[in-house]
């Protein structure tokens, strides 16, 4: 028989200042199945948790129905209070009365009352429907793949590794290292990008735990938390990675030409190369869009050959091609990063068309020692130095109208770093910033900006660059001076737009793949903007870096560590509890239609032959199967299923009816 | 007409003779003349009682269901909504496709039963209801056809008669199917010969499991109906079984047809029954998928 016990929560003054929360408790005593209703100032309090075990022993009660909060956030905690004193936590049931009902219905307390009321009928009529439920057990791979290899995939994985697990880093270009290998210096302490950086690519690309598998993609995942089969595509690199000793002989005498993507364009790299010298793995891959040989083959010659001439090695492999691998992990992170927002959308700015408008990005690549001008600053049109130099920030941030509506936090701090950078190489440059506000919370970073102001002499105007055109030589920038209330014209030589960090074109995509939730935007959204800011919704994925959303370094880093931890907790154990509440088929009425296969998100139904007595005989039939280790209670199929031969444990077709029924009832 | 009927018997003959079938699926003459009823025939002697005419309505691929455990290799007589309805069949995995021949049959319209026997004999008979709007008389898919192809009388779906109940106010509707159902007795007619409705346990046979119960009242009937229109949605081929067997004239093709134009709304022009694999607009998953409600 049922004993269902209810505990009305007031929740302070939550629930309690709208919901006439002793009357909801006297409501309900003589419902069908109650036998015991009091309500409490915080249900989840330990006096709160103690009373609800005292009254299953003293009441003897086999159901326990607490008013509350939302299952999000309090669901555990009960579940876990009944299982104590020996009650499976399955025959506990919650009725949402505040999110559902006090805190919408504030001022109607009378209204809310009632609702509350049929909320509590409705928790009651399912327990009364609740089964006894145990947790099933999934091994664990203790293996982590990190999908990017930048600085937040190769920290993580650093991390990862340091704890004694084995982990993956997939990069898709032909070497880690990530835009942080782009950038010359690092703020707000000016310390040379690549010195802090090779270390840990160094590190990581010689940690006995870490394997490096660059020039890859990320083609497919299935499985789920803590047996992961990811599907990896290693792209074709044209050179026997075996074989290949780095020696870079190859490179020397190519004759095939393409822009150098690490340096911006700004110069030319061979078609077979390697991405920058201190590139991990520090062997080349054969570009093979401007590639002789591969051009030449397309028309149906085949010329040239010449890498494949001069490699002593031998490892030079036209013939490669892309392969497909599967490997088995327990956990993933995302790392992949960002991208550079583009300028060219706006016109203001000369649509991208005028040389000497150039990004932040740019600028970093004209700035670095081994960049294509040897570090010194010059015009990219004429090469010669700059004289003027207007900074506009903001581009594409904060502009929901042509680029995006937030802010990329990391362009307030780099431009205040390039225009010291300016200052410091070209002393007789002036340099302007136009701001919209300036926003440095960060840890000697406000510091950072006064100096570049107050030492270093760069003036900053608040307000936005109107039109920026060229005029001989120059590009004279117009905009307006908001503080002074009057127009601006500056005759500039180099112009450098902050522009916004962006995601990955291909980063929805990407979530989709690995089956994690991604914003209006294209970010991967974390399972909780505040308490689970590295987690994702789908268990066992985690994220690092900015893919999360626009992230300087030191986030990064920090954020790279967090993740890894979670994938330590996870890696730590032998096996996971797995949640019951899945959906089971009942073989004696499916009919074998198979509709439930395709709307299954999970990919967890699987149509399966059995053998049954009909007519005297035995005969076979398939029947809809779910991996219960795979399906996660969406309950997709059951809604799919006419015969209702599908069903979701815990949120049965009985137990919601019983709800709608007890509802029903009360509308009568 | 009877060369048609000629050439199925000998078709059946020829069959049943050589052994590459054991039953033979078609139509005969019933009690009355608006009758044509369906006929199983195992034995060649038999092949006579088959009869081609404008009352041979009733689609005869669901009897396939019932043979799916069986030895036997049964052929079909199949019009154009037949070979729609043979195809879904054959997508709900409850016929086996191994097991059958389809014969196509390209029709001309069946005349109304209920219409004829209401009226004087020698009388003019309209179409049956399906018939007038069907879009599909050649066979879609079969394998061996008699008689030609004819041309198809329409080309677009008619939903003049949904459109007029979505004119109506929510009362008014309400008011219309309450009417509609009150006259339901549950006999199951529509579900049994429906074949979309094709589970081996019907949801309505299951009265314990709550959903419905067999009492039949304005509000159960209603319920009936309204789910069984979900059931079917995105599977129903048209083909106006339901209505015509109806013995309270109730016009269950209207509810169907108003699934079919939301379908054919939310997601494309959709035709049921064309294919015998992939995805149905109703039952797929697609990551892309909008969540408009999120």
């Amino acid at each position: 028989m049922e004993r269902v016990g209810v505990f009305i929560c007031h929740c302070g003054s939550n629930i309690g200042a709208v919901v006439d929360c002793a009357r909801v408790a006297e409501a309900v005593r003589n419902y069908p199945g109650v036998a015991y209703s009091t309500d409490y100032k915080y249900m989840c309090s330990e006096p709160g948790q103690e009373m609800i075990q005292n009254a299953i022993k003293e009441h003897n009660l086999n159901r326990v129905v607490v008013a509350s909060c939302s299952p999000r956030m309090h669901e555990k905690t009960f579940r876990a209070c009944v299982e104590k004193v020996g009650m499976n936590p399955y025959m506990f049931e919650m009725a949402n009365i505040r999110e559902h009902c006090s805190w919408v219905h504030a001022g109607k307390n009378e209204e809310a009352t009632e609702k509350a009321i049929d909320l509590v009928k409705m928790a009651v009529s399912k327990v009364c429907k609740n089964e006894v439920l145990q947790k099933g057990h999934a091994p664990v791979t203790k293996r982590a793949l990190v999908v990017g290899g930048g600085i937040a995939g190769i920290q993580c994985a650093l991390d990862i590794a340091n704890n004694g697990y084995q982990v993956d880093i997939l990069e898709r270009t032909p070497s880690i290292g990530g835009k942080m290998s782009q950038i010359d210096k690092t703020f707000p302490t000016i310390d040379c990008s690549a010195c802090i950086l090779t270390p840990k690519m160094v590190e990581a690309s010689s940690h006995p735990n870490i394997k490096l598998i660059t020039f890859a993609e990320l083609e497919k995942v299935e499985g789920y938390v803590g047996n992961f089969d990811v599907t990896i595509r290693s792209k074709a690199r044209s050179v026997d990675m075996s074989k290949c000793t780095g020696c870079g002989t190859c490179m020397t005498k190519c004759p095939g030409k393409a822009d150098d993507e690490f340096n911006m364009k700004l110069r030319k790299r061979t078609a077979i190369y390697t991405p920058f010298p201190q590139a991990i793995p520090n062997k080349p891959v054969i570009d093979r869009e401007s590639c002789l040989k591969f051009k030449s083959r397309k028309e149906g010659k085949d010329v040239c050959g010449i890498c494949a001439k001069m490699c002593p090695a031998g490892a030079i492999d036209y013939e490669q091609e892309d392969e497909l691998f599967v490997e088995k992990y327990g956990a993933i992170v995302m790392a992949t990063g960002y991208e550079q927002f583009d300028h060219s959308v706006y016109g203001e700015y000369g649509y991208g068309k005028y040389p000497d408008v150039i990004s932040g990005l740019h600028f970093e690549r004209l700035v670095n020692a081994s960049g294509p001008t040897q570090g010194h600053i010059v015009r990219p049109s004429d090469h010669k130095e700059p004289k003027t130099v207007v900074m506009v920030k903001c581009v594409g941030s904060r502009d929901p109208e042509h680029g995006k509506s937030y802010c990329s936090r990391t362009c307030c701090m780099y431009t205040a770093k390039q225009a010291t950078m300016i200052r410091d190489h070209c002393p007789d440059t002036k340099v302007y910033v136009f701001y919209m506000d300036v926003r440095t919370p960060g840890k000697l970073y406000d510091e950072f900006y006064n100096r570049t102001r107050e030492e270093y002499g760069v003036d900053y105007i608040r307000g936005r660059v109107s039109k920026i055109y060229q005029e001989g030589e120059q590009l004279i920038v117009k905009g307006e001076d908001t503080l002074l209330g009057q127009q601006v014209e500056i005759a500039a030589d180099l112009v450098i737009l902050a522009n916004a960090m962006i995601p990955n074109p291909d980063s929805e995509k990407m979530a989709q793949t690995v089956g994690i939730g991604y914003d209006k935007d294209g970010w991967f959204t974390e399972s909780h903007p505040k308490l689970g800011p590295v987690e994702t919704h789908t268990a066992g994925v985690f994220l690092a870096g900015a893919c999360q959303g626009p992230k300087d370094i030191p986030d990064s880093v920090a954020q790279a560590g967090a993740a890894a931890v979670k994938v330590c907790a996870l890696l730590s154990k032998d096996q996971l509890e797995t949640e019951p509440t899945v959906s089971v088929v009942d073989t004696k009425l499916c009919s074998g239609c198979g509709l439930c296969v395709p709307v299954c998100p999970y990919k967890a139904i699987t149509l399966e032959t059995i053998q049954e007595r009909k007519g005297g005989k035995t005969v076979e039939r398939q029947v809809a199967n779910v991996n219960s280790s795979l399906c996660q209670g969406c309950g997709a199929c059951t809604v799919t299923c006419r015969s209702g031969s599908a069903n979701l444990k815990h949120f049965t077709n009985a137990q919601i009816l019983a709800e709608v029924d007890a509802l029903c009832q009360t509308m009568q | 007409m009877s060369n048609i009927q000629n050439e199925m018997r000998a078709v059946a003959k020829e069959l049943l003779e050589s052994g590459k079938a054991t039953v033979v699926l078609g139509w005969e003459k019933g009690t009355m003349p608006y009758d044509s009823t369906p006929v199983m025939i195992r034995s060649a002697a038999d092949v006579d009682k088959l009869i081609w005419d404008e009352y041979c309505l009733q689609n005869l691929s669901t009897y396939l269901i019932d043979f799916i455990n069986t030895e036997d290799k049964v052929a079909i007589f199949a019009k154009g909504c037949d070979t729609r309805a043979y195809n879904r069949l054959v997508h709900d995995r409850r016929i086996n496709p191994k097991n059958s021949i389809v014969i196509g049959v390209p029709c001309s319209g069946m005349k109304n039963p209920k219409v004829a026997a209401k009226t004087p004999e020698g009388a003019e008979v309209p179409m049956a209801n399906a018939c007038k709007e069907c879009r599909y008389p050649n066979p879609v898919a079969c394998d061996q056809k008699i008689g030609s192809d004819v041309t198809p009388w329409c080309t677009a779906k008619d939903f003049s008669d949904v459109e007029a109940i979505e004119a109506m106010d929510a009362d008014a509707k309400a008011a219309f199917w309450k009417e509609q159902y009150s006259k339901c007795i549950r006999c199951y007619a529509c579900r049994n010969i429906c074949p979309a409705c094709n589970c081996t346990n019907c949801i309505f046979d299951q009265s314990a499991s709550g959903w419905c119960s067999k009492d039949v009242n304005a509000s159960e009937n209603q319920f009936y109906g309204v789910t069984r229109a979900f059931h079917v949605a995105g599977r129903c081929i048209e083909c106006g079984q339901c209505e015509a067997v109806c013995p309270s004239d109730i016009p269950i093709m209207l509810m169907n047809k108003k699934f079919i134009k939301d379908i054919d709304t939310l997601f494309g022009n959709y035709e049921a029954g064309l294919v015998t694999e992939g995805t149905t607009p109703l039952n797929s998953y697609q990551v892309a998928d909008p969540e408009e409600f999120m």
